[in-house]
């Protein structure tokens, strides 16, 4: 174990170092270990990704190294657990666009495609044909035929559910798919209208619709991120937000957790004679409405549980049937229920 | 010389410019149109890169390419084609300096970095970064799974769409099909993709109108015929694997008469290439080719493949090899054919339209399906027949020609008789001989070219009198020795001759020392050897499917081809 810890300390230092200037002393030699070490690291990071007690060990140890090379090399970026799997890949990467680093080194790396063997470490070939083939594929199929969602987002979507259900079958691991959760979120701060198509997505990718560990975990973690939830539902449409809802009861609950919370913010505007947003959520009575005529518009058994629901809620509320009282009463007069 | 033309420079910069990032359904579209010369100059840039001393001067020779090469990176339907992508690389490493000289040279790296950053990575910040980089894989592995999981996706999709037909009235609703097509005339040779090409064309059959973009038809037919190539040839360095369903190939070949043209051409081309497997192993090839199959699926392929075959055989109509193929092509055939359910079965006369039809019984039944005994009686009863056509050939008329030419192909198909024959000129008495040489003759002979018919049956009569005398007599007398020798350097009935001989060799019952004796002194030259080589891969094919199996005669099969591929 001494020897793991210390094998990853240097693998980190490797990659800090291939960001900096010292980088440019690189000869062949330290370049192909570089990346021999970084592959040991993606074979640390497999056997251990669902072993929670060698994987928090490692985790420390990362912490620990991360902070000490942030103070020694400010420009470097940490590296979670999570990366590991891909070390290869971020030592290329860093190596391309790190002015620093030699210009013999970069050949090595890309070998002539004529002479260099097929499955060599260093093809890229494979990688570049999936990737545009991907996006290829995705482009083509512009349809949005499942759900209502991009193809694009459903693959990806299904791909972070199986991850999700492969690190969530072993116990103790819960905090880790949290922490993959919080890192995608982090990551795609800038489009987070994409990443809730994929989180759609997830939610439905169970094949098996009676496992229900993924899309209970992602409702949990989505209603731990404040306001995370109804922004996922507010960007998603009505007909999608309603799949899912038949799919996954506990969505359901969810789902009209936020509508709930959306018509709070609604108040009625007496000289208007309509109902009108109070806070910044971009929240109107239409929308509202919109919503549940979708719910309504579903079919059994989510048809007659909407009802039901809204029923109860006007009840609740004092049962009037008067206009302009209670946005419960409005909502099931203006879906003429 | 100019490597690259300015006329194809500015042709090529406009098309890369409108292209962009190949979006739009009609970018899409004419990039895949363009798949293929794009290809061929691509190889031009580069070999006119290769020529440069560095990369300072390959700017100055061509001031398009950064642009150019930058602008193609950025169009997935390029990359995606592995061999666009290839030679793509191959011109950036070209560009790259490994120590560079002058502040260009620096430059070139930096862009040439970026565009490599580009290809292998996404864009930070966007969803398709996060969640690749915190799928616990590598961006290869991930890929490779994403690209699978789409492709079963849009196959579901295709077939879904199949369910609502066949409907040969309405037209395909599913605009989609077009687009998809599109996009795989790119991806023809990613292995992942095989599932949806087999789809897309299997959809294609069913609906009845083309709704495939016909590039990636012609790209499925190519890659399909570089496979038979490279599997027949057996290199598979630089294999470009399409692995299609059988189901999906012969839809191919339904949809595409030039496909199934090219299929049959590679099979022959293959066949020709590498005498020493194929000689050893022609059924088994030619059944994994898959056309004796469709053939008896669809009479039209059993048509196109059998007038591929005839007219190459007018061309050099002396070709064992070719004649060798065709005869198994023809067994195999008829196999699969009576493996057919009765109520499927076509009369026999559909897939032989052009030829007497009283030929048909006695020649399509196989000799396996005839007792022994009764051998001599059939082959006499085809040889009747076969004069009855000959008969009328007398007024030189091209109907009557044709009608002797459609006879003696249907011979040649059924070349197993015309084995046969010279099987049972081995034992047979004088007096039975006369019909058998016949059949041989005209076998060799179809035509009465310069009137040599007669003096062609009387060489194929002293051959044989020769041959048994060599055969027969022990030790073998070196007059017929040498007479048989004679016989077989000259031009005019050697394959007859080599023919007979080897059925000699094979099925007489002499001892073995000795006939390998003979066989030394005679099998002496490498043209002899290889022609015999085809030979004998038609007799063991008859052998392989005949009712009883001899021992002897196998064994003396197999030590004669030993010999012969030993040198």
């Amino acid at each position: 174990m001494e020897a793991v810890l210390r094998h990853l300390t240097n693998i980190l230092e490797l990659l800090a170092v291939s960001q900096t200037d010292h980088v440019s002393e690189w000869d062949r030699h330290t370049t192909l270990r570089a990346f021999q070490w970084a592959e040991y690291c993606e074979q640390l990071h497999s056997r251990f990704q669902c072993n929670p007690a060698v994987r928090s060990a490692l985790e420390s140890a990362l912490s620990d190294t991360n902070q000490r090379l942030q103070q020694a090399l400010p420009s470097c970026s940490p590296v979670m657990f999570s990366e590991l799997a891909q070390c290869q890949h971020m030592l290329l990467i860093h190596l391309l666009t790190n002015p620093s680093a030699p210009n013999s080194v970069i050949p090595i790396l890309f070998p002539d495609p004529k002479t260099a063997a097929q499955d060599s470490q260093f093809d890229q070939n494979s990688l570049i044909t999936c990737k545009s083939a991907f996006n290829l594929l995705c482009r083509t199929s512009d349809r949005t035929s499942y759900a209502g969602l991009h193809v694009e987002a459903v693959v990806r979507g299904k791909l972070l559910g199986n991850l999700l259900n492969s690190v969530l079958s072993r116990t103790g691991n819960d905090e880790y798919a949290r922490t993959l959760l919080d890192s995608i979120l982090h990551d795609s701060a800038g489009k987070p209208e994409s990443l809730y198509d994929v989180i759609a997505a997830a939610l439905l990718s169970p094949d098996d619709e009676t496992n229900s560990v993924v899309p209970h975990f992602i409702l949990a973690w989505l209603q731990e991120q404040d306001g995370c939830l109804s922004k996922l539902c507010k960007s998603l449409s009505p007909g999608l937000c309603t799949v899912i809802s038949r799919q996954s009861r506990e969505f359901k609950q969810a789902y009209w957790g936020v509508l709930k919370q959306w018509a709070s913010c609604l108040e009625f505007d007496v000289l208007e004679g309509l109902w009108v947003p109070t806070s910044d959520e971009p929240v109107t009575f239409i929308i509202l409405t919109d919503r549940f005529k979708e719910l309504l518009n579903s079919g059994p058994p989510l048809k007659e549980e909407t009802e039901t629901e809204l029923k109860t809620l006007k009840r609740e509320a004092g049962d009037f049937n008067v206009k302009g009282i209670c946005i419960w009463t409005d909502v099931i007069i203006q879906l003429k229920l | 010389m100019e490597a690259v033309s300015e006329t194809d420079v500015q042709f090529w910069m406009a098309k890369v410019v409108n292209w962009g990032e190949a979006t739009s359904c009609s970018a899409l579209l004419d990039t895949s149109r363009h798949l293929g010369s794009l290809r061929s100059f691509l190889q031009q840039v580069l070999q006119g890169l290769q020529q440069m001393s560095s990369t300072s001067e390959a700017m100055k020779t061509f001031p398009f390419v950064g642009q150019f090469l930058g602008r193609l990176c950025w169009n997935p339907c390029v990359i995606a084609d592995e061999r666009s992508q290839r030679l793509l690389l191959r011109c950036l490493s070209c560009l790259y300096s490994a120590e560079p000289l002058n502040a260009v040279e620096q430059k070139a790296n930096m862009w040439i970095k970026n565009m490599l950053c580009h290809l292998i990575s996404e864009e930070e910040g966007s969803v398709a970064h996060a969640t690749v980089k915190h799928a616990g894989l590598t961006p290869k592995r991930y890929h490779s799974e994403a690209l699978q999981k789409v492709v079963s996706l849009m196959t579901e999709e295709v077939i879904k769409s199949c369910n609502g037909l066949p409907n040969t009235s309405a037209r395909c609703s599913n605009g989609n099909i077009y687009v998809m097509s599109t996009a795989c005339a790119a991806l023809v040779t990613c292995p992942q993709m095989s599932p949806l090409i087999g789809a897309l064309l299997k959809h294609s059959m069913l609906c009845g109108t083309s709704c495939l973009n016909q590039e990636f038809i012609k790209e499925v037919s190519e890659a399909l015929i570089r496979l038979y190539l490279c599997v027949f040839c057996l290199s598979l360095l630089h294999s470009k694997r399409l692995v299609l369903e059988d189901e999906a190939v012969v839809n191919l070949w339904c949809y595409s008469p030039s496909c199934l043209e090219g299929a049959a051409v590679s099979l022959l081309e293959s066949v020709l290439s590498d005498h020493e497997t194929m000689t050893q192993s022609l059924d088994k090839h030619v059944n994994d080719s898959l056309l004796p199959q469709a053939s008896a699926d669809h009479c039209h392929i059993f048509l196109t493949v059998s007038e591929i075959y005839r007219n190459v055989l007018t061309e050099i109509d002396e070709n064992l090899a070719v004649r060798a193929l065709i005869q198994v092509f023809t067994v195999c055939f008829l196999q699969r054919l009576t493996g057919q359910k009765t109520q499927d079965r076509l009369p026999l006369r559909a897939f032989f339209p052009h030829v007497m039809p009283s030929l048909l019984p006695p020649l399509l039944t196989a000799p396996s399906e005839v007792p022994r005994e009764a051998w001599l009686d059939h082959l006499i009863w085809i040889r009747s027949l076969l004069q009855s056509v000959m008969e009328n050939e007398a007024g030189e008329d091209v109907r009557a020609y044709q009608a002797v030419f459609q006879a003696w192909f249907l011979l040649v198909q059924c070349g197993y008789w015309v084995d046969t024959a010279a099987e049972l000129l081995v034992l047979a008495a004088p007096e039975n001989a006369e019909p058998l040489l016949w059949l041989l003759t005209f076998f060799h002979h179809p035509t009465n070219r310069g009137h040599q018919r007669s003096q062609q049956t009387a060489e194929a009569r002293e051959a044989w009198t020769h041959l048994r005398m060599l055969f027969l007599t022990r030790p073998p007398p070196p007059r017929h020795l040498s007479a048989v020798k004679e016989l077989l350097s000259s031009s005019l009935s050697a394959n007859l001759v080599l023919h007979l001989f080897l059925n000699f060799t094979v099925f007489s019952h002499g001892p073995v020392s000795i006939i390998n004796e003979i066989n030394d002194k005679v099998l002496t030259e490498a043209a002899v050897k290889r022609r015999a080589l085809w030979i004998l891969a038609s007799i063991r094919c008859r052998l392989n499917s005949a009712a009883t199996r001899d021992d002897r005669v196998h064994s003396r099969l197999r030590t004669l081809q030993d010999t012969l591929l030993q040198t």
